[in-house]
């Protein structure tokens, strides 16, 4: 007769303990071997690239992270929450516009004590460094940065027998004419001056090389000033849509896409774009204009210069890498990775170039054969260069930056369409400006 | 003492709820677990939040302000301003709304070939969803490349392409527009409906006593119709006050403040500049003027709803 195997309530109860201990050993075992990953966010952009140039660094150190993307749109947002909710988070994308914000809520740290970061300074752009310390102290390490370029269709300019792109806006107004009266193009300049993120960028770079600024070096709205370079600008943009009707006055519903399109159909002759939109403009699979656009430096005021405006997006550090010196180093070495050299070369900003055709800060990259080589598919090496180092960073960029640029961009909006005046404009929002700065 | 005092349960021990009602309870308890979750807490907790000074990027600084938010709101120009334009969009858009939906569902009463395709076809505009609505409307506009622009040049009313959400003093007209097509529909369907329930004997009395169609709708139709009219302009009017779709996707607001509506601002203080204080506030006060709203129409036009 065949033994009945028997099963106790005593001895079901006690393996089911054994079990669920071994399970919970093996588990925090397990858990503690995958050993507490390091957390790196960015947005969605050039996901590929990353994840291949992670997947180089976990193989080369053998550390772990845990890589997260989130849409551009929301990304901020998206931060702000999970900051809030303390979600785990060591290094992530951060942009200059928020700088200020995130540092004073005390969600990214000073990096001035990583030596092997602040390294690279000497090799960046100083607008970079600029745009990436508030306080005086360094919060990261750049690995994309771009400016706003004065573009033309270099096809247009010779159908109307000119021979040489602008110097001056006032060059700007006098072309545009002489290609509107020609019967070339209805609206040839082209400004994308809709409410959205780009509007600040644009006014910035039209002010810049009209001498002026925003504020002061004590942070105090000047563009009031009716002498300061932003009334010169706004007034200039005035009349160009209503005076010279060179500047359709639908420039206040395009945005910065419509914009490309519409320069890309070959509608205008010039236009400010981001620089890396002249990639996209000179592919014949996306441009109608492919080969005939070119930038030329960006055209200056009666007290201006070529000065334009430059932004920057650096790798920015969290309290929680910073507190604890093992993740700390770990964290800046993947940093540095990232936003410095890998293996001696500034691998990701090079893939990334090649990859969606995003800029460099680095100044050493101009001289780099393979990148020159590149840019000169689609754009003059050294005119991009000299730009670039013409570019100035945002002086706005506060805690209370966004609800002072909805104030803002409204008022140039309503100059424009000749709601109110330039003067009454620039006053409102350096009022704006001053009331949020004495709130704060 | 009593047999009968001995006999009955002493009232601590009787049980507070017999055993259908505690058979009830425990129906009923899940949903109003979720609902509670959802719904209500929600609502009571953004009042709470909406008597602090919380600004999401300033989280170690979050004072209870009592009721500041709603003082520094209902203290602000621009608010007001806000305001004006609500009130004047919501007009246009729920008497524009209300007229065409009168009018298609009058059409729609009468006997003719085809009506009911087109009471088919008419849906089409209610059944597409929100955004989508909004792109569409957008590539409509658009001054470059919009259709209103390709359909006025090509049939010469205009000589050359116009600026239609850029300009300032079309814009509010151009989204109620955009807004009366999606809505229409719902409205001439509900009066289709009020119009059907009108008793037939109304009529034949009214002809007896010798009213012409203009009498019979002025004295009949749209008396009997009231209840359901007054539905429609109170749906109508609360949907409109709170409307954003249309001004996130066409205008963001612009050009300048020409779309500066409640609804905008509110998204712009809650989600933009994170200030989720004011913006609770402002959504009270949003809340309550619907409300206040509602009440007053349906006292007015439609006591019997």
């Amino acid at each position: 007769m065949a033994r009945r195997s028997t099963v106790t309530r005593r001895s079901f109860l006690q393996n089911s303990a054994a079990g669920i201990a071994a399970a919970a050993i093996t588990g925090s075992a397990g858990r503690a071997l995958a050993a507490d990953p390091l957390y790196f966010a960015t947005w969605s952009a050039a996901v590929d690239t990353v994840k291949s140039h992670l997947a180089a660094f976990e193989s080369k150190t053998g550390l772990k992270v845990e890589y997260s993307n989130s849409p551009w749109a929301q990304f901020r947002e998206t931060m702000v929450t999970k900051f809030i909710g303390k979600a785990p988070i060591d290094t992530l994308w951060v942009s200059d516009s928020w700088l200020p914000e995130w540092a004073e809520a005390g969600w990214i740290e000073p990096v001035d004590q990583y030596k092997s970061l602040t390294a690279y300074n000497s090799d960046v752009d100083k607008f970079c460094v600029d745009s990436m310390s508030y306080n005086g102290k360094q919060y990261g390490i750049t690995y994309y940065t771009d400016f706003m370029g004065f573009i033309y269709n270099a096809e247009i300019l010779d159908k109307a027998g000119i021979k040489a792109p602008p110097q001056s806006w006032d060059e700007v107004t006098e072309q545009s004419k002489i290609i509107k009266d020609k019967g070339l193009s209805q609206s040839p300049m082209l400004l994308a001056l809709a409410q959205e993120t780009w509007l600040i960028e644009f006014l910035a770079a039209m002010i810049y090389s009209q001498g002026g600024r925003f504020t002061d070096d004590k942070g105090m709205a000047v563009m009031q000033d009716g002498k300061n370079g932003a009334a010169a600008a706004l007034r200039w943009i005035v009349d160009a849509v209503q005076k010279h009707k060179i500047v359709s006055p639908s420039c206040v519903e395009t945005g910065e896409l419509a914009a490309l399109k519409s320069f890309s159909s070959g509608q205008h002759a010039f236009a400010l774009m981001p620089k890396f939109r002249l990639r996209t403009l000179n592919d014949p699979k996306q441009s109608q204009v492919a080969g005939k656009t070119r930038i030329a430096l960006m055209p200056k005021g009666e007290n201006g210069s070529h000065a334009t405006v430059g932004w920057m997006r650096f790798y920015g550090m969290t309290p929680r890498a910073q507190g604890d010196a093992t993740r700390a180093a770990n964290t800046v070495k993947l940093m540095e990775w990232f936003g410095g050299k890998a293996d001696g070369q500034y691998t990701f900003q090079k893939l990334l170039f090649k990859d969606i055709g995003a800029g460099f800060g680095v100044k050493s990259l101009f001289q780099d054969p393979e990148m020159r080589k590149l840019y000169a598919e689609y754009g003059d090496v050294e005119l991009i260069g000299q730009q670039q180092s013409l570019a100035r960073k945002k002086d706005v960029i506060t805690p209370w930056f966004g609800e002072w640029n909805d104030v803002n961009g409204s008022a140039f909006q309503q100059a424009i369409l000749g709601k109110v005046t330039p003067e009454q404009a620039l006053k409102t929002s350096g009022d704006k400006w001053n009331a949020l700065k004495k709130q704060s | 003492m009593n047999a009968s005092t001995l006999s009955a349960p002493r009232a601590w021990a009787r049980p507070w709820l017999g055993y259908d009602e505690r058979s009830a309870l425990l129906f009923v308890l899940p949903f109003a677990t979720v609902l509670f979750a959802v719904a209500v807490f929600p609502i009571v907790y953004s009042f709470y939040i909406s008597l602090y000074s919380l600004r999401l990027t300033r989280p170690n600084r979050v004072p209870f302000v009592w009721f500041d938010n709603y003082a520094n709101v209902l203290s602000d120009p621009q608010f007001w301003a806000a305001v004006e334009r609500t009130v004047t969009f919501s007009v246009m858009a729920v008497v524009a709304t209300a007229v065409l939906g009168l009018l298609i569902a009058l059409l729609l009463n009468e006997e003719f070939p085809g009506r009911r395709v087109l009471s088919a076809l008419l849906l089409i505009p209610w059944a597409i969803p929100s955004v989508a609505n909004g792109l569409m409307w957008k590539w409509i506009y658009d001054s470059n490349y919009g259709a209103l622009n390709g359909a006025l040049f090509q049939l010469g009313f205009i000589d050359s392409y116009m600026v239609w959400l850029g300009d300032a003093d079309k814009t509010l007209a151009l989204i109620a527009n955009a807004f009366v097509w999606k809505e229409v529909p719902l409205a001439a369907i509900l009066l289709l409906v009020g119009l059907k329930a009108i008793p037939a004997d109304l009529y034949a009395a009214a002809k007896v006593d010798g009213a012409d169609a203009l009498r019979r709708f002025f004295h009949v139709t749209l008396p009997a119709l009231g209840p359901t009219f007054a539905l429609v302009i109170v749906y109508e009017t609360m949907i409109a006050i709170r409307h954003f779709d249309l001004f996130f996707l066409l205008t963001e607001g612009g050009p300048g403040d020409a779309s500066h509506v409640v609804a905008w601002r509110i998204y712009v203080e809650t989600f933009r500049n994170l200030s989720f204080g004011t913006g609770a506030a402002m959504s009270y006060i949003l809340a309550l003027a619907t409300l206040a709203l509602s009440y007053v129409v349906i006292r007015a036009l439609g006591r019997r709803l």
